[in-house]
């Protein structure tokens, strides 16, 4: 089964998509992939089953998703709470792993015609190693296409990528590339394991469930949640539009709260400078009006200026230390 | 063709609209028939009576009629008696610990949040928290504080009420198993990771942490900071956007999201059919 399906949409289907892209379409899309075994259990077959299933139904999602023109898909695949599952189970879904990983590397062709960049976001450590090598594999390969982009998210919680972000920010300061007041949200924005991604715009839970079990809590903390109660394999086009569509009645109350959010958190990066300014400012103290103005203005352009130097060597740091990361996997 | 396509979204995007408006409409409707049906049938006295065992068999119709007065009350002002409050409790075989209420519109209305506040302290839920994306409620937590006071004057509700923003002994109050409530605003949200980010790297500065000290516990611990409040485990969410609006994004891993279109005017029932909703969901835990 290949991760892309080449299957073109009906007239219908082609239509209706046609129509949905004459409004605002969400650029980036999260799902869970909920009710596989659930799945199973009514059609009455192996639990695993349910899975190659939910699987399949992934590639025919990912077609649909560029026909509607949104060109970046995050899936919640495993979560670091699914370990708790049956050995059995874990063990299934491992294998369904190496085998979608192994079949991925197989269809380059394919992956280079879409130009799909994949990404797997996650702590890759926790998985056995011929996984990890292969995910660092395809992701080393792809990482050069910049058309679609397909974020698989895979032994991941939100709070561990969260932690992981704190503790990158702390090495930081160990390593005295950035000080503890240069930590801000966009930084910790940069953090994140999904710091190459916008914040997605909608996120689709499938099987009725209506609670985001640990999945980029932070992300989408402005982004359209809708809750669907068809099981994932049972997942089709139409459930998509109406996903769509219900982002798109959404669309200009959720923009302007995003406006005014980040209106604050520009507010806030600003007070943060100014109180590091007025704390210098301090030992320096002019009598002249005009001119506490102008070394006030001065000291604010240059701590604003060394802030922004700092940060942009530490992300160039983490970046070559994941990127390292990935590379020792390949060549080992 | 793109004209065409345009056109036939934006007629699409309209019935939607129509449909939408249609329905708050006709639940609105709804409720004034109910309330003008309570006003015009029944004499205001006989509605306060309270149900006593009846010994008279003659009197069963009367006691029907009763019964009827009673739900018809409930339904103009919703006030209920504290017996009836732990009788429908019974109803839900699972409780919040916890309840986040998001008020995500554009309109608010203190004395229907404060009445919610009250609802939710009646049958007996620990913790209520109420959210806004704008800080309108944390900026006049003082009113909020006073209307629910004032409501609960009226009620003579036996359900004392802490307030738990700025208070230092919010451990303390949770020992004492009373009903807490705070009032949040998107500050409480990122911004205060971020701080209790900050306060690690200085501990990590000062040489006092290393960087892997640091896992989901210890920065949950972090970002309680003394407080003993537990994460929600049910979001009622009132308004028609879909979204969670910057709500504490590290403690809403597991909560529950129900939806309601407003808060302004919210019956009782309304509230009630949000958490039999939550008593029915099951939450597997990842298993």
């Amino acid at each position: 089964m290949s991760w892309i399906r080449d299957k073109e949409l009906s007239l219908i289907e082609r239509l209706c998509a046609n129509i949905l892209k004459a409004g605002p379409v969400p650029k980036h899309v999260a799902f869970i992939m909920d009710g596989n075994r659930r799945y199973a259990k009514k059609c009455h077959v192996e639990r695993q089953e349910g899975h190659s299933q939910g699987f399949e139904k992934l590639a025919e999602t990912l077609r649909w998703c560029l026909n509607l023109g949104i060109c970046e898909v995050t899936v919640y695949a495993f979560s670091i709470e699914n370990f708790k599952r049956s050995k059995e189970e874990v063990d299934g879904l491992m294998e369904l792993a190496r085998q979608k990983f192994t079949r991925l590397l197989e269809e380059k062709d394919k992956l280079e015609k879409h130009e799909v960049c994949i990404r797997v976001i996650g702590d890759l450590s926790l998985l056995p190693l011929d996984i990890q090598k292969l995910i660092a594999q395809a992701v080393l390969e792809t990482k050069a296409y910049s058309k679609c982009f397909l974020n698989v998210c895979f032994a991941y919680t939100s709070r561990h990528e969260m932690s992981n972000a704190v503790r990158e920010m702390a090495w930081g300061v160990q390593e005295g590339l950035i000080e503890p007041r240069d930590v801000s949200e966009s930084l910790l924005d940069q953090c994140l394991y999904t710091s190459n991604s916008p914040d997605p715009d909608l996120l689709i839970r499938t099987s009725g469930e209506v609670r985001l079990s640990d999945f980029l809590l932070w992300q989408t903390s402005h982004a359209c949640l809708v809750f669907q109660s068809v099981l994932w394999p049972e997942y089709t086009f139409w459930n998509l539009c109406e996903a769509v569509l219900r982002y798109q009645y959404n669309y200009s109350a959720i923009q302007k709260s995003r406006e005014l959010y980040s209106r604050e958190r520009s507010r806030l990066q600003n007070d943060t400078d100014q109180a590091w300014v007025q704390k210098n400012m301090c030992q320096v103290d002019h009598s002249d009006e005009e001119e506490n103005t102008q070394v006030f203005q001065r000291l604010m352009l240059q701590c604003r200026i060394e802030r922004e130097q700092r940060t942009l060597n530490f992300l160039r740091a983490l970046k070559m230390k994941r990127e390292g990361f990935l590379q020792l996997l390949c060549t080992n | 063709m793109s004209v065409l396509y345009a056109l036939t979204w934006r007629f699409l995007h309209l019935l939607l609209g129509a449909q939408r408006a249609l329905l708050a409409w006709l639940r609105l409707w709804h409720w004034r028939v109910w309330r003008a049906a309570g006003a015009l049938l029944l004499p205001p006295d006989l509605a306060h009576q309270e149900r006593g065992p009846r010994l008279d068999c003659r009197l069963l119709r009367r006691e029907a009629r009763c019964r009827c007065v009673q739900y018809l009350r409930q339904r103009c002002d919703c006030t209920l008696l504290p017996q009836q409050r732990s009788r429908e409790r019974a109803q839900l075989h699972k409780l919040p610990v916890h309840i986040g209420l998001l008020i995500g519109e554009e309109q608010e209305s203190f004395p229907d949040v404060a009445s919610l506040v009250l609802w939710c302290m009646a049958l007996g839920i620990s913790y209520v928290s109420v959210y806004d994306p704008q800080g309108i409620f944390k900026q006049n937590s003082s009113r909020l504080m006073d209307e629910v006071l004032r409501l609960q004057k009226e009620e003579c509700s036996k359900f004392p009420l802490e307030y738990a923003n700025g208070g230092a002994d919010g451990a303390d109050k949770a020992f004492r198993h009373l009903p807490v409530l705070k009032v949040l605003s998107p500050e409480d949200g990122k911004p205060n990771i971020v701080k209790a980010a900050q306060n690690f790297c200085q501990l990590v500065a000062d040489r006092q942490k290393t960087p892997a000290d640091l896992d989901v516990d210890a920065f949950d611990h972090l970002l309680r900071s003394g407080q003993n409040f537990p994460d929600p485990d049910l979001i009622l969410k009132f308004g028609s956007i879909n979204s969670t609006l910057g709500f504490l994004p590290w403690h809403i891993r597991l909560s529950e999201i129900i939806s309601l279109p407003s808060h302004v005017n919210i019956q009782y029932e309304d509230f009630f059919f949000a958490l039999r909703c939550y008593a029915g969901a099951e939450q597997r835990l990842g298993k």
